[in-house]
């Protein structure tokens, strides 16, 4: 694992440093002192508002505005509110939740005290994907600190806010990243989504109004409160302000993480940053936000990696993880290895989903076999539109949508299998 | 109220319900709307899994699912547009794709949600050219339930049921996504006092129970109307006949009773109808003890016979009645109206009673024992006492219950009387000591109404015709009351005129009489 991206904004700037993930070490960077200026210097709206200016959007996946969501939790309610902390991240091809959670947790720590004050909050769950281990014992062991401290517990920071924290090993499916598939997994039950209403402002954790952010997004708050919206206006665009970390992988010479503001060219991250495909090669396509968005052809590269514009291109920003594949690569396996995965994890309540995922994946084999036929292309097509936009959560259309990117832009691979009655690309990577 | 318009049409519907339940409340679904579902069910929690009850709202982008989403003042919902059925075809199609499509030799055929849905909603060809999921075709689940994974489309109906109607929780959905299977646990079968019901709420041929498998096409059977006579709940329900023969029970929906629901015991009791233990005739007992077979008439002479003797030499407030809590309220208020004629106030009733719980089972086991107590019956262990003090010397029995609550020693005061006329269904050790027997009919065989625990009165009709002379405890007793000559008895049997009576001259009926009860009952609270 890098210790720290290979290039480097606010969130990451001290990662590279071991003493960073300390209480003393990150205190020397001026730790925990835009959560006291919140907790004694602001209201709970006036840091709603502060987020709201900043327009930080969630980095989970949705982008949804942070200010807005801590808004909706329920001002007058006698409940106990919590907050959530997902740090489930199991999107192929993300992998910068994990960089925070082992080289920054005071940094995220800290946005969740300031979401504690904001929400009324009384506790966060830290929902951790269960392969973390190591993040999940750092993370322990800085809120054990945080506990000895005083930021934490009955007087955070020596205020009266009392707010807790609990650290939980998420139960190894990657529908527990799903906010209330999460919810219900925290719960000790199988993670299976909810239906909505009731959305988790009004019955989240335990059925107490909750509020589920990344653990990106938390990071990104004390930058914000203690810099203030203007400043964080200043990375990345208009619409998308700040930075993101972005996940490089596949066929590149550099893979890893980049801290780049939202905006970064596509093109400028997989051929400058990451040092473009092999010596050799040329790239094929790119899937710009992880797994489940849609795939782009190397000709529509010159894109700004926020959604705004990634949106004109039928595709997503997700979470950021850019997947680089060469020219050697058959997209018939792409599509294979995309529609396993979802079959695998569909949770299979949702009919569409639970039968979809497991016919795209067997037209997809098929067709990778040559036992296709011209009509599978429609039907895959077909089978994508009837699961999109109609099930409890977004799963189906993370589903449906790299289907449809990948016959959108290499319907000619398909094409070729169909023909030959055989997979055209010998050197692409083994299914 | 908040107003809503569904396909052109407005209703009032009540505050804070989804659209399927406030369709629901109106009567109107899948009765004028049609709004296909399958994971929702009236009285289980909302799951909104299948995504088959899509309609579309005006002002919403996206197509909601209907059992999910609350009504709203001003809603516009469409059910039957074009993009409303391409989704209903969507699922459809998906549903369909590992299904078995083994109609012909599945039990659920032609009550199957799946079949009717396919041919109302679904593509007419399948697209598929994969094998299909192949499963378990008959897992034990339990005492009563087979199951059919390859044909379960994963409603998590019996899922829900178990977790919340019995509270027993048994049956889960093991593993995920295509794999997703319905299963108990290692050593925990399905178990429970409503288990069966799994069966009727499965919308597919997944859940069938091992009584009524295979036993006849449910095309066959024609639904008929009824009661439960297990104990004094009096579950509605509908009796599947077919050849003049019932072969089974299934719930008869009414919310002011057993909801949706009824227990296995009073399912399967639908089994002593057609039981071979049937009184098949009318008997009339020989010096030498053994039974003759007679006619009615015969049989009504002979009683009246032995009748006039007691009242010539005891008197007629010697003459008794020991009713039956499996009579209707207008046989009971017949046997009233001849205790009345006589001038006796020789009358009790003995109920068996047994377990209950907090659902629907209640411990008095028969269908009429609070009709029995509104009529003045009280309990037979008084009027057995008098008659064992020498007060009754001729005594009409009505079933045999007392034999259940009085044990053996009921045989011994039956001895010690001078007449014993019995009028029953099935036989028992009361036939040995009684001078006469009339065979009667059993509730699924006759015009009535009963009253449950809670004072419903509720109505039956005749669902199947016995092979034999049987009849009416009520017409029984009116014809012997006119064979004695006694006041009143004068005319035909007529029910219609019983009921009226009924009606017009005791409190507790007023104004209920047989035409007047509706199908889901009238209520009495007080008694
Ligand atoms: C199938 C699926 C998996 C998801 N996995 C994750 C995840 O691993 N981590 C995460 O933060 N969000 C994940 N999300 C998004 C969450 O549902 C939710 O939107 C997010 O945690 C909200 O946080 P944010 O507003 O800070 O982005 C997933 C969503 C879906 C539909
Ligand atoms: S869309 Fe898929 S993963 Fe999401 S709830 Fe439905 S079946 Fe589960
Ligand atoms: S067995 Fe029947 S009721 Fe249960 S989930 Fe399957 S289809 Fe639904
Ligand atoms: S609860 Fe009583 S009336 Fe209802 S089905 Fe069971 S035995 Fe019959
Ligand atoms: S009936 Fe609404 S989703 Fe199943």
């Amino acid at each position: 694992m890098q210790k720290a991206p290979f290039i480097t904004s606010y969130l990451t700037e001290h990662t590279a440093d071991d003493a960073f993930a300390t209480l003393a070490g990150y205190r020397a960077h001026g730790g925990y002192e835009a959560a006291r200026r919140a907790l004694t210097q602001m209201s709970p709206e006036q840091v709603v508002e502060l987020l709201k200016d900043a327009g930080l959007q969630g980095r989970g996946g949705a982008g949804f505005s942070t200010g807005m969501k801590w808004s909706f939790m329920p001002k007058d309610s006698d409940k106990p509110k919590y907050l959530v902390c997902n740090a489930d991240e199991s999107e192929p091809g993300s992998f910068k939740d994990r960089l925070l959670l082992e080289r920054a947790p005071h940094q995220m720590l800290e946005g969740i005290l300031i979401g504690a004050f904001a929400t009324g909050a009384d506790k966060t769950f830290v929902y951790v994907r269960g392969e973390y281990a190591h993040p999940a014992n750092v993370l322990q062991r800085a809120l054990d600190e945080c506990y000895a401290a005083g930021i934490f517990g009955a007087n955070c920071l020596g205020t009266d806010l009392r707010h807790d924290v609990v650290v939980t090993r998420g139960a190894g499916a990657y529908i527990c990243g799903e906010e209330t598939g999460l919810l219900e997994s925290l719960e000790g039950k199988k993670g299976q989504p909810r239906k909505k209403p009731p959305f988790p402002a009004q019955f989240g954790a335990f059925g107490m109004p909750t509020t589920v952010n990344n653990v990106e997004t938390f990071s990104h708050v004390p930058h914000v409160v203690a810099k203030g919206a203007d400043w964080f206006r200043g990375f990345g665009t208009e619409k998308s302000p700040g930075t993101t970390i972005f996940g490089v992988s596949g066929h590149v010479k550099r893979p890893g993480l980049y801290e780049l503001p939202l905006g970064t060219r596509l093109d400028e991250i997989v051929f400058e940053h990451a040092g473009g495909p092999p010596d050799g090669r040329k790239v094929k396509g790119v899937i710009p936000g992880g797994m489940s968005m849609p795939i782009l052809p190397a000709s529509q590269l010159d894109v700004p990696m926020a959604n705004e514009f990634l949106r004109e291109r039928k595709t997503m920003l997700g979470t950021g993880g850019v997947m680089v594949m060469h020219d050697a690569t058959c997209m018939v396996r792409v599509g294979c290895i995309i529609t396993y995965f979802f079959r695998d994890e569909s949770c299979g309540q949702c009919t569409q989903c639970r039968e979809g995922t497991g016919w795209l994946h067997k037209i997809m084999q098929r067709i990778e076999r040559g036992a296709g036929s011209p009509a599978d292309l429609d039907l895959l097509l077909d089978v994508a539109s009837k699961m999109e936009g109609q099930t409890i959560c977004a799963f189906a259309d993370a589903a449906a949508w790299p289907v449809q990117g990948l016959l959108r832009h290499f319907r000619e691979d398909f094409e070729e299998h169909v023909k030959q009655g055989k997979c055209p690309f010998p050197e692409s990577f083994e299914l | 109220m908040p107003k809503i318009t569904v396909d052109g049409a407005s209703y009032e519907v009540a505050e804070g319900r989804t659209i399927l339940q406030a369709l629901d409340d109106q009567g109107v679904l899948m009765n004028g709307v049609d709004i296909p579902h399958y994971c929702w069910h009236p009285k289980l929690s909302i799951d909104g899994s299948c995504r088959l009850c899509q309609v579309e709202i005006e002002g919403i982008p996206k197509l909601q699912i209907a059992c999910n989403t609350p009504v709203r003042d001003g809603m516009v919902i469409h059910t039957r547009n074009e993009r409303v059925e391409k989704a209903r075809e969507g699922v459809m199609e998906l549903l369909l794709i590992n299904h078995p499509l083994d109609c012909p030799i599945c039990d659920k055929a032609g009550e199957c949600k799946l079949q009717d849905y396919a041919f109302e909603y679904g593509v007419p060809h399948a697209r598929t050219r994969e094998p299909r999921r192949a499963g378990k075709k008959r897992v034990d689940l339990g005492p009563t339930i087979v199951f059919d994974q390859e044909r379960c489309i994963l409603c998590r109906r019996c899922v829900r049921f178990c977790r919340e109607v019995p509270g027993t929780g048994e049956l889960s959905v093991f593993s995920r996504g295509d794999q997703s299977v319905i299963e108990t646990f290692p050593g925990e079968p399905l178990d429970n006092d409503y288990s069966m019901n799994v069966a009727d709420i499965c919308p597919v041929g997944a859940l069938t129970t091992k009584d009524f498998r295979f036993k006849i096409r449910v095309w066959f059977l024609e639904d008929v109307p009824g009661i439960c006579t297990g104990c004094a709940k009096g579950c509605n329900v509908h009796l599947g006949v077919a050849n003049n023969r019932v072969y089974r029970y299934v719930p008869r929906r009414n919310d002011a009773v057993n909801g949706t629901w009824i227990c296995d015991e009073g399912r399967l009791s639908y089994a002593r109808i057609g039981a071979d233990d049937r009184i098949a005739g009318h008997e009339v007992r020989q010096p030498d003890g053994r039974a003759l077979p007679v006619s009615i008439d015969v049989a009504l002479e002979e009683a009246a016979e032995r009748l006039r003797g007691v009242i010539d030499r005891k008197g007629a407030g010697a003459v008794g009645i020991l009713a039956s809590p499996h009579a209707t309220n207008e046989d009971l208020f017949v046997a009233r109206r001849l205790l009345e004629a006589l001038g006796s106030s020789q009358a009790g009733v003995a109920v068996r009673t047994g377990r209950s719980d907090a659902l629907l089972i209640q411990p008095e086991k028969a269908a009429n024992a609070e009709g029995c107590r509104r009529l003045g019956f009280g309990p037979a262990e008084a009027l057995l006492e008098r008659a064992r003090g020498g007060a009754v010397a001729a005594l009409l029995v009505l079933g045999h219950d007392a034999l259940a609550t009085q044990g053996p020693e009921l045989l011994e005061t039956l001895r010690g009387l001078d007449v014993v006329l019995l009028a029953d269904s099935h036989r028992s050790e009361l036939e040995r000591v009684a001078q006469v027997v009339f065979a009667t009919r059993v509730v699924a065989e006759k015009h009535g109404t009963l009253t449950n625990h809670a004072g419903r009165v509720q109505r039956v009709v005749p669902a199947v015709e016995p092979s034999f002379d049987a009849h009416a405890e009520g017409e029984i007793m009116w014809r012997l009351g006119r064979a004695l000559g006694l006041p009143g008895f004068d005319g035909a049997w007529d029910l219609q005129a019983v009921s009226k009576a009924l009606a017009e001259t005791v409190p507790a009926f007023a104004g209920i009489d047989l035409a007047s009860v509706p199908p889901d009952g009238v209520p009495r609270a007080d008694r």
